[in-house]
């Protein structure tokens, strides 16, 4: 994958599609609007990179969601019954 | 089709009346889960809540304060569990001076690992089925 190992520019992402470099802009922004890349300024360019955590499997959500959820949950309820 | 379940259980130092509007109160939700919640605590209300950019979609099924909330759950856009899909059942004990909180979830979609399995198997039946030409069950070899 293109940007899986390296952030890049958008014209050099273009490069490898039959595609605008302007469809290739609309196609990042719906990948970072869904959390599948991210963005970062660096002088006059912005970078894309890909967010390994967006494509996290449903098994790996939901196999985290409830134990790390009940322990976050715990902290958050014992720390506002303190104030 | 087999259906997944999750259980887990926590003690909270707090009574189960507190916590109870930690799964019913948007403001109180969000200091633990998810970046944006919407919540109409109503049997048949609203339940949306983005947890780590999963937009998770359903709705109350049931609200029996303080000690037990039935929620239907799913993700929005997903073929494998859509909203409203599983079920999470909230139950919350009074227990020594705290709640014993616990929290099953039902009606899971098998893991992928098993269903590639059984989409394989079930391929190579077919193809065994075609390849034999007279529908019989294939023989191994």
């Amino acid at each position: 994958m293109l940007v899986r190992d390296q952030s890049r520019p958008v014209n050099e992402i273009a490069e490898h599609f039959d595609i605008s470099q302007q469809a290739v802009s609309q196609h990042l922004k719906v990948l970072r609007e869904a959390g599948l890349v991210a963005v970062r300024p660096e002088r006059q360019r912005r970078l894309y990179m890909v967010r390994p955590e967006g494509f996290e499997s449903l098994e790996a959500f939901l196999a985290d969601l409830w134990p790390s959820g009940l322990r976050r949950l715990k902290a958050a309820v014992e720390a506002d019954d303190a104030r | 089709m087999p259906a997944e379940s999750i259980s887990v259980e926590m003690h909270i130092e707090a009574p189960p009346e507190r916590v109870f509007e930690y799964f019913t109160r948007p403001e109180a939700m969000l200091r633990w889960m998810g970046e944006w919640a919407a919540l109409d605590p109503t049997p048949g209300g609203e339940f949306s809540v983005n947890i780590r950019g999963v937009p998770v979609r359903g709705s109350y099924l049931e609200l029996n304060p303080p000690g037990r909330i039935v929620i239907a759950w799913g993700h929005a856009g997903s073929d494998r569990l859509p909203p409203g899909s599983s079920t999470v059942e909230v139950r919350l004990h009074a227990d020594r001076g705290g709640t014993r909180v616990e929290v099953i979830h039902t009606g899971l979609p098998e893991p992928e690992a098993t269903r590639h399995a059984d989409g394989w198997r079930h391929f190579l039946k077919q193809l065994a089925k075609a390849a034999t030409g007279d529908g019989r069950a294939p023989t191994s070899r």
